[in-house]
Protein backbone atom coordinates (compact mmCIF):
# COMPACT_ATOMS: atom_id res chain seq x y z
CA UNK A 1 0.00 0.00 0.00
CA UNK A 2 1.53 3.32 -0.99
CA UNK A 3 1.17 6.59 0.81
CA UNK A 4 -1.80 8.03 -1.10
CA UNK A 5 -4.07 5.06 -0.52
CA UNK A 6 -3.24 4.91 3.16
CA UNK A 7 -3.95 8.61 3.35
CA UNK A 8 -7.31 8.21 1.63
CA UNK A 9 -8.26 5.36 3.94
CA UNK A 10 -7.25 7.35 7.00
CA UNK A 11 -9.31 10.33 5.87
CA UNK A 12 -12.21 8.03 5.03
CA UNK A 13 -12.24 6.45 8.49
CA UNK A 14 -12.08 9.75 10.34
CA UNK A 15 -14.84 11.22 8.14
CA UNK A 16 -17.04 8.23 8.91
CA UNK A 17 -16.42 8.68 12.63
CA UNK A 18 -17.30 12.38 12.44
CA UNK A 19 -20.39 11.69 10.32
CA UNK A 20 -21.62 8.92 12.61
CA UNK A 21 -21.16 11.17 15.65
CA UNK A 22 -23.11 13.97 13.93
CA UNK A 23 -26.00 11.78 12.82
CA UNK A 24 -26.45 10.19 16.23
CA UNK A 25 -26.22 13.58 18.00
CA UNK A 26 -29.19 14.99 16.12
CA UNK A 27 -27.79 16.89 13.13
CA UNK A 28 -29.87 17.06 9.97
CA UNK A 29 -28.77 15.20 6.85
CA UNK A 30 -27.82 18.38 5.04
CA UNK A 31 -25.66 19.54 7.94
CA UNK A 32 -23.86 16.20 8.10
CA UNK A 33 -23.18 16.26 4.37
CA UNK A 34 -22.04 19.88 4.43
CA UNK A 35 -19.68 19.31 7.37
CA UNK A 36 -18.10 16.19 5.91
CA UNK A 37 -17.59 17.82 2.52
CA UNK A 38 -16.03 20.85 4.18
CA UNK A 39 -13.68 18.62 6.18
CA UNK A 40 -12.73 16.59 3.12
CA UNK A 41 -12.00 19.61 0.96
CA UNK A 42 -9.93 21.10 3.79
CA UNK A 43 -7.87 17.89 3.89
CA UNK A 44 -7.50 17.92 0.10
CA UNK A 45 -9.85 15.13 -0.96
CA UNK A 46 -13.09 14.81 -2.87
CA UNK A 47 -15.82 12.64 -1.40
CA UNK A 48 -19.09 11.03 -2.36
CA UNK A 49 -21.52 10.30 0.45
CA UNK A 50 -24.53 8.15 1.17
CA UNK A 51 -26.24 9.14 4.40
CA UNK A 52 -29.04 7.17 6.00
CA UNK A 53 -30.43 7.25 9.50
CA UNK A 54 -28.45 4.26 10.79
CA UNK A 55 -25.54 3.87 8.36
CA UNK A 56 -23.08 6.02 6.43
CA UNK A 57 -21.11 5.26 3.31
CA UNK A 58 -18.23 7.34 2.05
CA UNK A 59 -15.98 7.13 -0.98
CA UNK A 60 -12.82 9.22 -0.76
CA UNK A 61 -11.11 10.15 -4.03
CA UNK A 62 -7.72 11.83 -4.07
CA UNK A 63 -6.91 14.77 -6.29
CA UNK A 64 -5.38 12.93 -9.24
CA UNK A 65 -8.33 10.51 -9.28
CA UNK A 66 -6.02 7.52 -9.04
CA UNK A 67 -6.74 6.19 -5.58
CA UNK A 68 -10.00 5.86 -3.84
CA UNK A 69 -11.33 4.30 -0.70
CA UNK A 70 -14.85 3.22 0.24
CA UNK A 71 -16.28 2.14 3.53
CA UNK A 72 -19.58 1.65 5.24
CA UNK A 73 -20.19 2.42 8.90
CA UNK A 74 -23.17 1.78 11.10
CA UNK A 75 -24.03 4.74 13.32
CA UNK A 76 -24.71 4.22 17.00
CA UNK A 77 -28.27 4.61 18.34
CA UNK A 78 -29.41 8.19 18.44
CA UNK A 79 -28.66 10.18 21.56
CA UNK A 80 -29.11 13.91 21.19
CA UNK A 81 -25.98 15.87 22.05
CA UNK A 82 -25.69 19.36 20.60
CA UNK A 83 -22.21 19.88 22.04
CA UNK A 84 -20.90 17.46 19.42
CA UNK A 85 -22.88 19.12 16.61
CA UNK A 86 -21.57 22.52 17.63
CA UNK A 87 -17.98 21.41 18.23
CA UNK A 88 -17.69 19.51 14.95
CA UNK A 89 -19.02 22.51 13.07
CA UNK A 90 -16.35 24.75 14.60
CA UNK A 91 -13.68 22.18 13.88
CA UNK A 92 -14.71 21.84 10.23
CA UNK A 93 -14.07 25.54 9.63
CA UNK A 94 -10.59 25.30 11.11
CA UNK A 95 -9.82 22.35 8.85
CA UNK A 96 -11.31 24.15 5.87
CA UNK A 97 -9.09 27.15 6.49
CA UNK A 98 -6.11 24.79 6.43
CA UNK A 99 -5.22 25.32 10.11
CA UNK A 100 -5.69 21.72 11.25
CA UNK A 101 -4.46 18.38 9.96
CA UNK A 102 -5.98 14.95 10.29
CA UNK A 103 -4.38 14.04 13.63
CA UNK A 104 -5.84 17.17 15.19
CA UNK A 105 -9.27 16.26 13.79
CA UNK A 106 -9.08 12.82 15.39
CA UNK A 107 -7.94 14.30 18.71
CA UNK A 108 -10.69 16.94 18.67
CA UNK A 109 -13.36 14.31 17.96
CA UNK A 110 -12.13 12.24 20.91
CA UNK A 111 -12.20 15.35 23.10
CA UNK A 112 -15.74 16.28 22.01
CA UNK A 113 -17.05 12.79 22.72
CA UNK A 114 -15.59 12.96 26.22
CA UNK A 115 -17.05 16.40 27.07
CA UNK A 116 -19.15 16.10 30.22
CA UNK A 117 -22.93 16.27 30.11
CA UNK A 118 -24.78 18.52 32.52
CA UNK A 119 -25.15 16.70 35.83
CA UNK A 120 -28.19 14.46 36.15
CA UNK A 121 -29.89 16.36 38.96
CA UNK A 122 -29.40 19.70 37.25
CA UNK A 123 -30.99 18.34 34.05
CA UNK A 124 -33.85 16.78 36.01
CA UNK A 125 -34.59 20.03 37.84
CA UNK A 126 -34.38 22.30 34.80
CA UNK A 127 -36.52 19.99 32.68
CA UNK A 128 -38.94 19.83 35.60
CA UNK A 129 -39.01 23.65 35.60
CA UNK A 130 -39.62 23.53 31.87
CA UNK A 131 -42.59 21.25 32.54
CA UNK A 132 -43.94 23.71 35.10
CA UNK A 133 -43.45 26.53 32.58
CA UNK A 134 -45.40 24.56 29.98
CA UNK A 135 -48.17 24.10 32.49
CA UNK A 136 -48.28 27.85 33.00
CA UNK A 137 -48.49 28.43 29.24
CA UNK A 138 -51.54 26.18 29.08
CA UNK A 139 -53.21 28.05 31.92
CA UNK A 140 -52.22 26.13 35.04
CA UNK A 141 -51.98 27.75 38.47
CA UNK A 142 -49.19 27.40 41.04
CA UNK A 143 -50.32 24.03 42.40
CA UNK A 144 -50.74 22.65 38.88
CA UNK A 145 -47.24 23.86 38.09
CA UNK A 146 -45.90 22.03 41.12
CA UNK A 147 -47.68 18.88 39.97
CA UNK A 148 -46.26 19.27 36.46
CA UNK A 149 -42.77 19.77 37.93
CA UNK A 150 -43.01 16.59 40.00
CA UNK A 151 -44.45 14.57 37.13
CA UNK A 152 -41.82 15.74 34.65
CA UNK A 153 -39.00 15.25 37.13
CA UNK A 154 -40.02 11.68 37.93
CA UNK A 155 -40.86 10.80 34.35
CA UNK A 156 -37.48 11.94 33.07
CA UNK A 157 -35.77 10.10 35.92
CA UNK A 158 -37.57 6.87 34.97
CA UNK A 159 -36.61 7.38 31.33
CA UNK A 160 -32.94 7.83 32.23
CA UNK A 161 -32.93 4.74 34.44
CA UNK A 162 -34.72 2.66 31.81
CA UNK A 163 -32.21 3.81 29.17
CA UNK A 164 -29.35 2.79 31.47
CA UNK A 165 -30.94 -0.65 31.85
CA UNK A 166 -30.88 -0.85 28.03
CA UNK A 167 -34.60 -1.20 27.41
CA UNK A 168 -35.91 -0.60 23.90
CA UNK A 169 -36.03 3.22 23.46
CA UNK A 170 -39.76 3.27 22.74
CA UNK A 171 -40.40 1.20 25.86
CA UNK A 172 -38.35 3.75 27.83
CA UNK A 173 -40.64 6.50 26.52
CA UNK A 174 -43.69 4.44 27.45
CA UNK A 175 -42.43 3.97 31.02
CA UNK A 176 -41.70 7.68 31.34
CA UNK A 177 -45.11 8.68 30.00
CA UNK A 178 -46.76 6.19 32.34
CA UNK A 179 -44.92 7.56 35.39
CA UNK A 180 -45.50 11.21 34.55
CA UNK A 181 -49.18 10.87 33.77
CA UNK A 182 -49.72 8.60 36.76
CA UNK A 183 -48.49 11.38 39.06
CA UNK A 184 -50.46 14.07 37.24
CA UNK A 185 -53.43 11.70 37.12
CA UNK A 186 -53.44 11.33 40.89
CA UNK A 187 -53.62 15.10 41.21
CA UNK A 188 -56.54 15.18 38.79
CA UNK A 189 -58.26 12.24 40.50
CA UNK A 190 -58.15 13.91 43.91
CA UNK A 191 -59.01 17.27 42.38
CA UNK A 192 -55.80 18.88 43.44
CA UNK A 193 -55.18 22.41 42.12
CA UNK A 194 -57.51 24.58 40.06
CA UNK A 195 -56.71 23.39 36.55
CA UNK A 196 -55.55 19.75 36.87
CA UNK A 197 -56.32 19.23 33.19
CA UNK A 198 -53.42 21.50 32.26
CA UNK A 199 -51.01 19.64 34.53
CA UNK A 200 -52.09 16.29 33.11
CA UNK A 201 -51.69 17.30 29.49
CA UNK A 202 -48.33 19.03 29.99
CA UNK A 203 -46.75 16.38 32.21
CA UNK A 204 -45.69 14.30 29.20
CA UNK A 205 -44.58 17.20 27.00
CA UNK A 206 -40.90 16.68 27.88
CA UNK A 207 -41.10 13.47 25.86
CA UNK A 208 -42.29 15.04 22.59
CA UNK A 209 -39.99 13.96 19.77
CA UNK A 210 -39.09 17.52 18.81
CA UNK A 211 -35.70 16.76 17.28
CA UNK A 212 -36.85 13.87 15.02
CA UNK A 213 -39.93 15.76 13.85
CA UNK A 214 -38.23 19.09 13.15
CA UNK A 215 -35.28 17.37 11.48
CA UNK A 216 -37.75 15.36 9.46
CA UNK A 217 -39.34 18.50 8.03
CA UNK A 218 -35.92 20.08 7.42
CA UNK A 219 -34.67 16.95 5.68
CA UNK A 220 -37.70 16.72 3.44
CA UNK A 221 -37.42 20.40 2.48
CA UNK A 222 -33.79 19.77 1.57
CA UNK A 223 -34.80 16.91 -0.70
CA UNK A 224 -33.52 14.16 1.58
CA UNK A 225 -36.98 12.67 1.45
CA UNK A 226 -36.00 9.16 2.43
CA UNK A 227 -34.26 10.28 5.62
CA UNK A 228 -37.13 12.65 6.32
CA UNK A 229 -39.64 9.81 6.14
CA UNK A 230 -37.53 7.61 8.40
CA UNK A 231 -37.29 10.41 10.99
CA UNK A 232 -41.01 11.13 10.71
CA UNK A 233 -41.91 7.49 11.35
CA UNK A 234 -39.50 7.39 14.28
CA UNK A 235 -41.12 10.51 15.74
CA UNK A 236 -44.59 9.05 15.26
CA UNK A 237 -43.67 5.82 17.04
CA UNK A 238 -42.39 7.89 19.98
CA UNK A 239 -45.64 9.89 19.97
CA UNK A 240 -47.56 6.61 19.91
CA UNK A 241 -45.56 5.32 22.89
CA UNK A 242 -46.43 8.51 24.81
CA UNK A 243 -50.10 8.07 23.90
CA UNK A 244 -50.04 4.46 25.11
CA UNK A 245 -48.66 5.58 28.46
CA UNK A 246 -51.28 8.29 28.84
CA UNK A 247 -54.11 5.96 27.75
CA UNK A 248 -53.07 3.33 30.27
CA UNK A 249 -53.35 5.89 33.05
CA UNK A 250 -56.71 7.19 31.78
CA UNK A 251 -58.08 3.66 31.76
CA UNK A 252 -56.71 3.04 35.26
CA UNK A 253 -58.39 6.15 36.63
CA UNK A 254 -61.68 5.66 34.81
CA UNK A 255 -62.61 2.76 37.12
CA UNK B 1 -55.55 37.83 27.47
CA UNK B 2 -53.96 40.45 29.70
CA UNK B 3 -50.63 42.04 28.83
CA UNK B 4 -49.18 40.78 32.12
CA UNK B 5 -50.27 37.26 31.26
CA UNK B 6 -48.51 37.50 27.91
CA UNK B 7 -45.30 38.56 29.64
CA UNK B 8 -45.35 35.72 32.17
CA UNK B 9 -46.13 33.25 29.39
CA UNK B 10 -43.15 34.56 27.43
CA UNK B 11 -40.91 34.08 30.45
CA UNK B 12 -42.31 30.58 30.85
CA UNK B 13 -41.53 29.81 27.21
CA UNK B 14 -37.97 31.05 27.75
CA UNK B 15 -37.50 28.85 30.83
CA UNK B 16 -38.92 25.86 28.96
CA UNK B 17 -36.60 26.47 26.00
CA UNK B 18 -33.52 26.67 28.22
CA UNK B 19 -34.62 23.53 30.07
CA UNK B 20 -34.86 21.63 26.82
CA UNK B 21 -31.52 23.02 25.76
CA UNK B 22 -30.03 21.44 28.83
CA UNK B 23 -31.75 18.14 28.03
CA UNK B 24 -30.15 18.23 24.57
CA UNK B 25 -26.77 19.05 26.12
CA UNK B 26 -26.16 22.35 24.30
CA UNK B 27 -22.88 24.21 24.90
CA UNK B 28 -23.04 26.42 27.97
CA UNK B 29 -22.45 29.67 26.06
CA UNK B 30 -25.68 29.09 24.09
CA UNK B 31 -28.03 28.48 27.05
CA UNK B 32 -28.92 32.13 27.68
CA UNK B 33 -29.47 32.95 23.97
CA UNK B 34 -31.74 29.89 23.72
CA UNK B 35 -33.78 31.13 26.66
CA UNK B 36 -34.09 34.59 25.09
CA UNK B 37 -35.02 33.09 21.74
CA UNK B 38 -37.69 30.92 23.36
CA UNK B 39 -39.16 33.97 25.11
CA UNK B 40 -39.08 35.89 21.83
CA UNK B 41 -40.98 33.07 20.12
CA UNK B 42 -43.55 33.18 22.92
CA UNK B 43 -43.83 36.96 22.60
CA UNK B 44 -44.53 36.75 18.87
CA UNK B 45 -47.05 33.91 19.26
CA UNK B 46 -49.01 35.27 22.21
CA UNK B 47 -48.67 38.84 20.96
CA UNK B 48 -50.14 37.90 17.59
CA UNK B 49 -52.93 35.97 19.30
CA UNK B 50 -53.63 39.02 21.46
CA UNK B 51 -54.27 41.00 18.29
CA UNK B 52 -56.68 38.37 17.06
CA UNK B 53 -54.47 36.36 14.69
CA UNK B 54 -55.35 32.65 14.55
CA UNK B 55 -53.23 30.21 16.53
CA UNK B 56 -51.84 28.49 13.41
CA UNK B 57 -50.55 31.71 11.84
CA UNK B 58 -49.25 32.99 15.17
CA UNK B 59 -47.25 29.78 15.60
CA UNK B 60 -45.97 30.04 12.05
CA UNK B 61 -44.87 33.64 12.61
CA UNK B 62 -43.17 32.73 15.88
CA UNK B 63 -41.33 29.82 14.27
CA UNK B 64 -40.19 32.04 11.39
CA UNK B 65 -38.87 34.68 13.77
CA UNK B 66 -37.03 31.98 15.72
CA UNK B 67 -35.54 30.67 12.47
CA UNK B 68 -34.31 34.11 11.37
CA UNK B 69 -32.84 35.06 14.75
CA UNK B 70 -31.21 31.64 15.18
CA UNK B 71 -29.21 32.23 11.99
CA UNK B 72 -27.92 35.56 13.39
CA UNK B 73 -27.12 33.89 16.72
CA UNK B 74 -25.36 31.04 14.95
CA UNK B 75 -22.91 33.54 13.46
CA UNK B 76 -22.23 35.40 16.68
CA UNK B 77 -22.07 32.36 19.00
CA UNK B 78 -20.25 30.06 16.60
CA UNK B 79 -22.73 27.16 16.75
CA UNK B 80 -24.99 25.79 14.02
CA UNK B 81 -28.53 27.28 13.90
CA UNK B 82 -30.25 24.04 14.86
CA UNK B 83 -28.68 24.23 18.32
CA UNK B 84 -30.75 27.40 18.82
CA UNK B 85 -33.99 26.75 17.00
CA UNK B 86 -34.84 23.21 18.14
CA UNK B 87 -35.05 23.92 21.90
CA UNK B 88 -36.74 27.27 21.22
CA UNK B 89 -39.69 25.98 19.17
CA UNK B 90 -40.49 23.16 21.58
CA UNK B 91 -42.48 25.48 23.93
CA UNK B 92 -44.72 26.30 20.94
CA UNK B 93 -45.79 22.68 20.49
CA UNK B 94 -49.58 22.47 20.93
CA UNK B 95 -49.53 19.87 23.69
CA UNK B 96 -52.98 20.70 24.94
CA UNK B 97 -54.64 20.23 21.53
CA UNK B 98 -52.82 16.96 20.95
CA UNK B 99 -53.97 15.76 24.35
CA UNK B 100 -57.56 16.85 23.67
CA UNK B 101 -57.44 15.06 20.32
CA UNK B 102 -56.20 11.86 21.92
CA UNK B 103 -58.91 12.00 24.58
CA UNK B 104 -61.47 12.60 21.86
CA UNK B 105 -60.33 9.61 19.82
CA UNK B 106 -60.50 7.51 22.96
CA UNK B 107 -64.04 8.62 23.67
CA UNK B 108 -65.05 7.83 20.09
CA UNK B 109 -64.13 4.19 20.67
CA UNK B 110 -66.49 3.80 23.59
CA UNK B 111 -69.45 6.13 22.93
CA UNK B 112 -72.65 4.49 21.65
CA UNK B 113 -75.24 7.29 21.36
CA UNK B 114 -75.18 9.00 17.97
CA UNK B 115 -75.69 12.49 19.30
CA UNK B 116 -72.79 12.36 21.75
CA UNK B 117 -70.68 10.66 19.09
CA UNK B 118 -71.26 13.49 16.62
CA UNK B 119 -70.51 16.12 19.24
CA UNK B 120 -67.27 14.36 20.17
CA UNK B 121 -66.35 13.86 16.54
CA UNK B 122 -66.65 17.57 15.85
CA UNK B 123 -64.47 18.62 18.80
CA UNK B 124 -61.92 15.88 18.08
CA UNK B 125 -61.56 16.84 14.44
CA UNK B 126 -61.35 20.50 15.41
CA UNK B 127 -58.61 19.91 18.00
CA UNK B 128 -56.80 17.43 15.77
CA UNK B 129 -56.62 19.63 12.68
CA UNK B 130 -55.44 22.54 14.81
CA UNK B 131 -52.73 20.41 16.40
CA UNK B 132 -51.51 18.99 13.08
CA UNK B 133 -51.51 22.33 11.28
CA UNK B 134 -49.63 23.99 14.13
CA UNK B 135 -47.02 21.22 14.08
CA UNK B 136 -46.55 21.52 10.32
CA UNK B 137 -46.36 25.31 10.48
CA UNK B 138 -43.71 25.08 13.23
CA UNK B 139 -41.55 22.77 11.14
CA UNK B 140 -41.87 24.78 7.96
CA UNK B 141 -41.64 28.14 9.72
CA UNK B 142 -38.28 27.19 11.17
CA UNK B 143 -36.98 25.69 7.93
CA UNK B 144 -37.93 28.55 5.60
CA UNK B 145 -35.39 31.19 6.78
CA UNK B 146 -32.70 28.52 6.55
CA UNK B 147 -33.61 27.74 2.95
CA UNK B 148 -33.74 31.38 1.95
CA UNK B 149 -30.41 32.42 3.46
CA UNK B 150 -28.49 29.28 2.66
CA UNK B 151 -27.83 30.08 -0.98
CA UNK B 152 -26.05 33.25 0.03
CA UNK B 153 -23.80 31.81 2.77
CA UNK B 154 -22.89 28.86 0.58
CA UNK B 155 -21.66 31.19 -2.13
CA UNK B 156 -19.63 33.24 0.29
CA UNK B 157 -17.95 30.43 2.15
CA UNK B 158 -17.89 27.29 0.06
CA UNK B 159 -15.13 26.59 -2.46
CA UNK B 160 -15.88 27.05 -6.12
CA UNK B 161 -15.59 23.39 -7.10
Amino acid sequence: MNEETSNASEVGSILLDVGAALMSSGASTHRTRLTLERLASGLGFKIELLITQRALMVTVIDKDQEHFFSRLKRTSPHKINFKIVSGVSRMSWRVFDGEWNIEQVAAELRRLKKLPHYSQWLVLSTVGLAGAAFCHIFGGGLIDMAVAFTATFSGLFVRQQATLKKFNPYVCVFFAALTASLIAGFAEFFNFGNHPDAAFSTSVLFLVPGVPLINSVTDMMDGNIQNGIVRMVNGLIIAFAIAMGVFTVRILFSF
Amino acid sequence: MEILEIITKCLAAGVAAAGFGMLFNVPQRTLLPIGILGALGGLVKFGAMYFGVGIVFSSFAAATVIGVVSIRMAHSKDSPPLVFYIPSVIPLIPGFFIYRMMLGIMSLISVSSTEVYLQNLITTVNNGTKAIFILISLGIGVAVPMLITRKETMKKKEPGG
